[in-house]
């Protein structure tokens, strides 16, 4: 029933003083690196010491330009020798998002991964396909270690490749996968056009979905087409990454653990917590990370606490499912993308007009990110081949900023509407 | 030289009436067309018109992507085998086009072949030397 039985039903008054004393010791660890040596409020809590989870509050918050700003040793909290892995986020403008692990915090983040899946029914009997990309990317990793932890036979199959994936799982007997949702409706059209059905001819039993937000329309589908329970995950890579918060059986909201995480939701205006039960900001701390704590970080992401206990008796509260962003990033194929990203590439570009605009749709049952992009009139010379090698031009660059191959529209000048004051970039028009 | 007028355009209901209509508004007379697309919903269309520059400026003017492009036009017979005797001297002349269009000549005869390379200058000296015939401006533009 549970991974770890004493941690998962703490009782929560005894769970907050946990959270304490690792936030204590957190501090102590953060004020080694250069930043948060530097944040005097850390210094007066080590001086005098805390009584109440509650008083986090009065730490400033940390936003992912700081990370950024402080690119690439300001947030490291250790020796560099201790160090032994990091994840880092896309992108080749501008400083990308680093984090860093150590050994304990890799065995942690391992632990709480193999929490997550225990809890969502995985066990060591089960054989676990990672489909997922490896590398930077925290799902790759982040699963496998996981999976390995809990003891499933693990197949890290990596993304894509939809035959390869389905022989892997007819030949190994796959009972678990994990997907990102919008990958899912592709690798059942192959499934069909091989004349397999995966309720038949699998014995897929779990379906881990997360990266991507989706709908519980959505997850049904899924359970439907591949007759299978589906649970959804959360993480970011500040956090880790995957066994952030995770759906348990009763599939009713994500738990997300506090031993490992403080977890506020705050009023993105105001900056100040909502109230029980309200849509708001996430907001979290690391507990349990020495090579890297990272405090109130803003990831962004809406969400809200679910209000009540779950029936499965863990203690530890649950997030409903991410209703948007505080912020203008979107995700497609699993990728993070912020629109600033595409309009760093473009606008380096001489032959581009200075008005762009991102399409999200759903092709052929897969995410597309289509970028409309206005050839400058000057450039024009009624040259075929030199438009079609400028397409290819930009779709390498995008590819290569966003990790998402994009679809390059050139349209005619002036037809996309100018930009005024805050102009809509993104247009998403997926069907999930 | 002689001029072809190309524009860039989405292939989009409505998007080449809005070219024919800023000719039509100039009293420039279409000679001959072609029009391409790619699988990317665009495409380039070529036109041969009576008055390339000003048709080049007025669709400029209305905001499209307009581009004068020179061509080298040659004549061909207007009867079977009339093409094929042309390409043989193409050949010939080792010119490789990247574009190609045509139409008759009102003399019920003759027909003119439009060739669109990248070096015009080249091109026009090679389809000489194997003593094709390059039509007048006046002949082409119909004026």
């Amino acid at each position: 029933m549970y991974w770890e039985k004493e941690l998962e039903i703490l009782e929560r008054k005894n769970l907050q003083k946990l959270q304490v004393e690792r936030l204590m010791k957190t501090m102590r660890q953060a004020a080694n690196a250069p930043y948060y040596g530097r944040v005097p409020e850390i210094r007066a809590f080590l001086d005098s010491g805390m009584t109440s989870i509650e008083q986090i509050r009065e730490l400033p918050f940390t936003s992912k330009e700081d990370l950024r700003q402080d690119f690439p040793w300001g947030f490291l909290s250790t020796d560099k020798r201790d160090v032994v892995r990091l994840h880092s986020s896309s992108g080749t403008t501008g400083n990308p998002t680093v984090v860093y692990h150590n050994r304990h915090d890799l065995d942690s983040w391992a632990n709480l991964m193999a929490r997550s899946l225990f809890a969502a029914g995985v066990r060591d009997t089960d054989v676990f396909q990672n489909i997922c990309g490896y590398g930077l990317f925290t799902g790759g990793l982040g699963f496998q270690y996981g999976v390995e932890k809990l003891g499933c036979l693990s197949i890290p199959a990596g993304a894509g490749n939809s035959p390869r994936q389905i022989k892997l799982m007819r030949d190994f007997g796959t009972t678990v996968a994990h997907a990102i949702p919008s990958y899912l409706g592709r690798l059942l059209d192959v499934f069909r056009e091989e004349g397999f059905d995966p309720r038949r001819d699998t014995k897929l039993h779990t379906l881990v979905i997360g990266a991507e937000p989706h709908t519980e329309e959505h997850r049904r589908r899924i359970e439907e087409m591949f007759g299978v329970k589906a649970y959804n995950s959360f993480g970011l890579s500040e956090m880790n990454g995957p066994g952030v918060a995770f759906e348990c059986t009763e599939q009713n909201g994500l738990h997300v653990w506090e031993d490992a995480y403080v977890v506020e939701i705050i009023d993105p205006q105001t900056l100040q917590p909502v109230a029980d039960g309200e849509i708001g900001e996430l907001v979290m701390t690391t507990l349990d990370r020495q090579a890297m704590p990272v405090i109130r970080y803003r990831t962004r992401d809406l969400t809200r606490f679910l209000p009540g206990e779950c029936r499965c008796g863990r203690t530890h509260r649950r997030l409903d499912r991410i209703s948007g962003r505080s912020d203008d990033m979107f995700i497609v194929k699993g990728c993070n993308v912020f629109p600033m990203q595409i309009e760093g590439v473009l606008m380096k570009l001489p032959e581009v007009g200075d008005d762009y605009r991102i399409l999200l749709d759903t092709i052929d049952d897969q995410d597309e990110m289509i970028v409309e992009v206005e050839v400058k009139k000057e450039w024009f010379r009624g040259d075929l081949a030199f438009l079609d090698r400028l397409q290819r031009h930009i779709t390498r660059l995008i590819r290569d900023e966003v990790l998402v191959r994009p679809l390059i529209k050139l349209v005619e000048p002036g037809s996309i509407p100018k930009a005024e004051g805050k102009a809509v970039r993104v247009i998403d028009q997926r069907k999930n | 030289m002689t001029y072809q007028v190309s524009i860039f355009l989405e292939n989009k209901l409505g998007h080449l009436e809005r070219v024919t209509a800023v000719l039509r508004d100039a009293q420039i007379n279409i000679r001959s067309i072609h029009l391409n697309h790619t699988a990317n919903g665009w495409g380039i269309l070529n036109l041969v018109v009576s008055n390339p520059e000003l048709a080049h400026q007025r669709l400029n003017e209305s905001g499209m992507s307009a581009a004068l492009r020179e061509i080298a036009v040659v004549k061909m017979a207007d009867r079977p085998g009339g093409l094929d005797e042309l390409l043989r001297d193409i050949v010939r002349a080792g010119v490789n086009f990247t574009n190609a269009y045509g139409r008759t000549v009102n003399d019920g005869e003759s027909a003119f072949f439009v060739v669109d390379v990248q070096d015009i200058p080249e091109a026009r000296k090679k389809l000489m030397d194997v003593g094709l015939e390059l039509l007048a401006d006046q002949l082409v533009y119909g004026i």
